[in-house]
């Protein structure tokens, strides 16, 4: 999957200290804004005295209290921490560039290629604009968690469970790959239909009308699929051929033992992977028998979900959580251990949807009569009225309050990763991080008088008045050199009219290979014959030699035995008065996709601050 | 860039070094390298030809092909030296494999095949036996990954270049201005091409006459697919396939120029049942004599060279070499082949040399006329830049 890797290391100093910059700052912002919110609610309530005692005193008659839930609470409360603290995880200062390489690329590795092609779009996307999707990431996760922990009743809370369906959905599909549903060796005890699938099911839960809690109807139901699913794990885990009977095949562990035993090797602390290790050695002894009882255990507790009798859900209940509970200690080893964790695996939200479903089915709020004037409908047209809009401000809870500065941080985090993605140039700071910042500079760019691929003499003189873009190539080089002319004719693209201003120019780099005839060649590989403002020069040994000193470029080596010249990579920034204003590093490292367009933005920025000078 | 990072530039040091005290080294006659053989993925270029120059051998060396690792080597043994000296072309990396043709006066024509990001031909020329260079051409196309993509006309020196996507183009010296003779595509809807269902191209040469021959793989059985230009068509010119091979479909694996006429290698079948037949032609490429087949009986062929006076020789897995001097005469044996043999090239006083590599390392084994086993002659370091083209 080619687009996975940006091609920078992802604990590059450069983008991690990017990274935490753009948290702290997005996260100072974040703060600003749940204080603006509450100094104004706090404001308006001192200033508005009735609206100190609320809508319902308003009204004259008092509100009903009703307890929410507690099947509701149960997901709100639970599913709302876990989005926090996936939040949190991601916040990891290698997840930026490490995401798509060392989370997404794995795990989509066993699906089928077409679910590959999608995940190496969403890594792709991601490489490019590595800053904001990461930071992005961890506002949207934090953002739902903390509405969905604040906004406990009414339309508010409703639609902090649809923003985690939605999102959930997002991060299943690409983040996830589906859950690993289309891959073989797909298990229940592996996080099998995915940890964010159940986040979606919390979250429609949560986001249906609470007269649906009000029925024992909503538990029977959440628990009869539950336990509809558990029995389906249960045949997928029993099925012959899987090689989940077997401890060991062939001398090598079974698939369990072998899934377990390369959890124990990630890094962790010593006591969590010496249990994990005791248990994959356990399942490699007796594959049979831990299979055996983990397709009895999800059978049994399948089958007395499925019953929707309270008696025998109780006890069924407290055997799955205990059984969630070690299998993500023993096999799931947490989730977040190891390598980028971006959740607790799937566990805990399988413990907290069988308890939802418990309480749904066995606690339901007893109703009760509702005073006819708190009852009494109200047309949108009245409530969009401006006295009504300005009563609603005025008695404002608490929750509405916090709910809004939720939404305020996911916008926080989904706003500039959207416009990050309509951009399809990479940032320039993936080019800084492979090779560094560049000094400005304010000296005479070093004269010069070759020859162009049509065979006519060009001057530095004669391209006055023009912001150059200089950088030597070698015309018969195999690696480098056409990625930088690549970069070049991008940057010439994203210039768009400015490049009429502008003017690409490549020495050739090659000492041996000097001919007009090999820089036309390069010309037609590259697809710049065409580009208007390009100018690929060479000369004779000599000249070119003096070029190269005069910029300080390193003497092209002519290395033996089927070598191609050694040389380096430059890019220099020629202002329109002829001098030198920076020397960028411009080895293209890997050379991705997402690298290549970032260097080219780094020119275009680079030409662009010039022009905008002069 | 890679090479001037410091650890190339301590690599070369002791590459350099390595040149120094390595080439031409002393003859021993100790036992055969055992390392591998040639990097697995390389394509069929190794191969050797005899110039008024010299002897000329290719053959690629380093390590993986994955990790462009694998560096195409040019050695030369001027005429009347018993010393291989390595002249491969510098300037270029040669991943992609080398390709060499006798051209006009002596000199010789090197096509350096492109690989990763290069996508056409560098080609360059040596007049003194490899010891400089000068760049020619270029081909603005990948050149076919086949020992006999190149051939000059001995006259002229007008080349012929056979492409990777079945084109032949032609050039004069200077070969910078280039025109298409014809591809397999156009030549597969001729008489000629329809006959043989040609599938595809092989080979190009020009017989001393100098008329063009392509050469391919032929679908219908029992034809071999050589063609030759006469009045601005392609016909014919393969020889008939002798009974009991003629049910089989035919490639020409090798067509090149030799001191008086033509060779050419051809095989038949497929898999295990394979066979291998050598055809001379005298003059036109038109009448051919073909040797008695030779079964490969699960062999593989690793290398085909031909003598001036069109003598055959074969490198085959598993240590196997056969060889075959002209019509009439049989295929014969030759010892087992020291271990790493890229290729053979005709020795200084008859019989052959073996060039075997192993990584960086050439040893060059002689196998005298009468004699019953080789003998090492020489040894040298190759100066490989290992990483340089990654």
């Amino acid at each position: 999957m080619p687009g996975m890797r940006s091609g920078v290391n992802i604990d590059d100093p450069t983008v991690v200290a990017a990274f935490k910059a753009a948290l702290l700052h997005q996260g100072l912002i974040a703060l600003l804004i749940f204080a603006l919110l509450g100094l104004a609610w706090v404001s308006v309530r001192a200033w508005a005295p009735f609206a100190r005692n609320g809508a319902a005193e308003v009204a004259g008659t008092p509100a009903p209290v009703q307890a929410e839930p507690a099947g509701r609470q149960v997901l709100r409360v639970g599913f709302g921490l876990l989005w926090v603290f996936d939040g949190i995880l991601q916040a990891q200062p290698k997840m930026a560039i490490g995401l798509p390489s060392q989370v997404l690329q794995p795990i989509a590795a066993a699906s089928p290629r077409w679910v590959q092609h999608l995940v190496n779009w969403a890594g792709t996307s991601w490489s490019y604009h590595p800053m904001q999707a990461g930071a992005s990431a961890v506002w949207i996760q934090a953002g739902i968690g903390i509405w969905m922990l604040v906004a406990a009743r009414g339309a508010w809370s409703r639609l902090a469970g649809l923003a985690s369906v939605g999102w959930g959905l997002v991060v299943w599909v690409f983040g996830e790959s589906f859950g690993g549903i289309f891959a073989p060796g797909l298990t229940w005890l592996f996080g099998a239909p995915g940890a964010v699938l159940l986040y979606c099911v919390a979250g429609g839960l949560i986001a249906l009308p609470e007269r649906s809690w009000r029925t024992p109807r909503l538990g029977r139901l959440t628990l009869g699929g539950l336990g509809l699913f558990l029995i389906g794990m249960a045949v997928l885990q029993a099925w012959p051929g899987r090689g989940f009977w077997q401890g060991q095949l062939h001398g090598q562990p079974g698939t369990l033992a072998g899934m377990v035993q390369n959890m124990a090797t990630t890094s962790q602390p010593h006591v969590l992977s010496a249990w994990v290790n005791a248990f994959g050695t356990f399942t490699a002894a007796h594959g049979f028998a831990v299979n055996l009882f983990a397709v009895a255990a999800l059978t049994a507790t399948g089958l007395a979900f499925l019953s929707g009798r309270p008696g025998l859900i109780r006890p069924a209940l407290i055997f799955f959580t205990v059984l969630c509970l070690a299998d993500w200690v023993l096999i799931e080893d947490f989730g977040f251990f190891g390598g980028l964790g971006t959740d607790p695996n799937s566990m805990i939200p399988f413990a907290l949807l069988a308890a939802a479903g418990y309480l749904a089915l066995t606690r339901v709020p007893v109703p009760e009569a509702e005073p006819a004037a708190a009852r009494a409908p109200v047309s949108w047209r009245e409530r969009v009225r401006p006295a009504s809009l300005r009563q609603a401000v005025m008695t404002a809870s608490f929750q509405s309050v916090a709910s809004i500065g939720a939404v305020g941080i996911i916008v926080l985090g989904a706003a500039p990763m959207a416009a990050a993605q309509a951009n399809p140039v990479a940032d320039t700071i993936l080019a800084q991080a492979i090779n560094g910042s560049s000094a400005p500079l304010n000296i005479p760019a070093p004269a010069f008088s070759l020859t162009d691929q049509h065979g006519r003499t060009v001057t530095l003189a004669s391209l006055r008045g023009k912001v150059v873009l200089l950088t030597f190539l070698d015309d018969t080089c195999t690696v480098d050199c056409p990625l930088i002319a690549q970069e070049f004719r991008a940057a010439g693209q994203m210039l768009g009219a400015q490049a009429w201003h502008v003017g690409l120019v490549a020495i050739n780099y090659n000492p041996i290979y000097t001919q007009v005839s090999y820089i036309q060649a390069f010309d037609r590989q590259e697809g710049l014959a065409t580009v208007p403002n390009w100018l690929f020069l060479t000369g004779t040994r000599a000249q070119l030699g003096q070029v190269w000193r005069a910029y300080g470029a390193a003497p092209a080596e002519i290395l033996p035995a089927g070598s191609m010249i050694g040389h380096g990579d430059y890019a220099f920034v020629i202002d329109q008065k002829g001098h030198l204003r920076r020397e960028l590093g411009f080895d293209t490292g890997p050379g991705t996709q997402a690298t290549k367009s970032s260097f080219a933005a780094e020119l275009t920025d680079a030409a662009r601050q010039l022009l905008g000078r002069s | 860039m890679k090479p001037t990072a410091r650890p190339a530039l301590i690599a070369l040091a002791l590459a350099a070094a390595a040149l120094t005290a390595g080439c031409g080294s002393a003859a021993s006659s100790g036992p055969g390298p055992t390392g591998p053989v040639p990097p697995a993925g390389a394509p069929f270029l190794a191969t050797s030809l005899v110039t008024p120059a010299g002897t000329w051998a290719i053959a690629v060396m380093g390590g993986s092909v994955s990790s462009h690792n694998n560096f195409w080597q040019l050695f030369a043994r001027p005429a009347g030296s018993t010393i291989w000296k390595l002249v491969t072309p510098p300037g270029v990396a040669d991943n992609g494999g080398l390709v060499a043709a006798s051209a006009r006066a002596g000199s010789l024509i090197t096509g350096i095949r492109p690989s990763q990001y290069l996508t056409y031909t560098p080609l360059a020329l040596t007049h003194d036996g490899g010891q400089a260079w000068s760049p020619t051409g270029p081909l603005d196309a990948a050149l076919a990954a086949t020992p006999d993509a190149l051939a000059a006309a001995p006259g002229t020196g007008r080349l012929l270049a056979l492409l990777t996507s079945g084109a032949v183009k032609a050039a004069a010296p200077g070969y910078t201005r280039w025109t298409t003779l014809t591809s397999q595509r156009s030549l597969a809807v001729t008489p000629a091409g329809r006959r043989c269902g040609l599938t595809g191209l092989t080979a190009v040469t020009v017989t001393p006459a100098g008329v063009p021959l392509l050469a391919g793989r032929c679908s219908r059985p029992g034809t071999a697919g050589i063609f030759a230009a006469a009045n601005g068509t392609w016909q014919a010119a393969g020889p008939a396939l002798p009974a009991g091979l003629d049910h089989q479909p035919a490639t020409v694996l090798r067509l090149t120029r030799a001191s008086h006429g033509v060779v050419a290698l051809l095989e038949t079948g497929s898999g295990p049942g394979a066979s291998l037949l050598a055809a001379w032609s005298v003059g036109d490429g038109v009448r051919w004599a073909l040797s008695p087949p030779i079964r490969l009986r699960g062999a593989k062929l690793a290398s085909a060279s031909f003598g001036p006076d069109g003598t055959a020789a074969l490198v085959l897995t598993h240590g196997r070499a056969d060889t075959i001097t002209g019509a009439g005469a049989a295929w014969r044996s030759l010892p087992a082949l020291p271990a790493g043999t890229a290729t053979l090239a005709p020795g200084p006083a008859g019989g052959f040399d073996a060039l075997a590599v192993h990584r960086t390392r050439l040893t060059v084994w002689q196998l005298g006329p009468g004699a019953a086993g080789w003998r090492a002659t020489q040894a040298m370091n190759v100066p490989v830049q290992f990483g340089s083209s990654g």
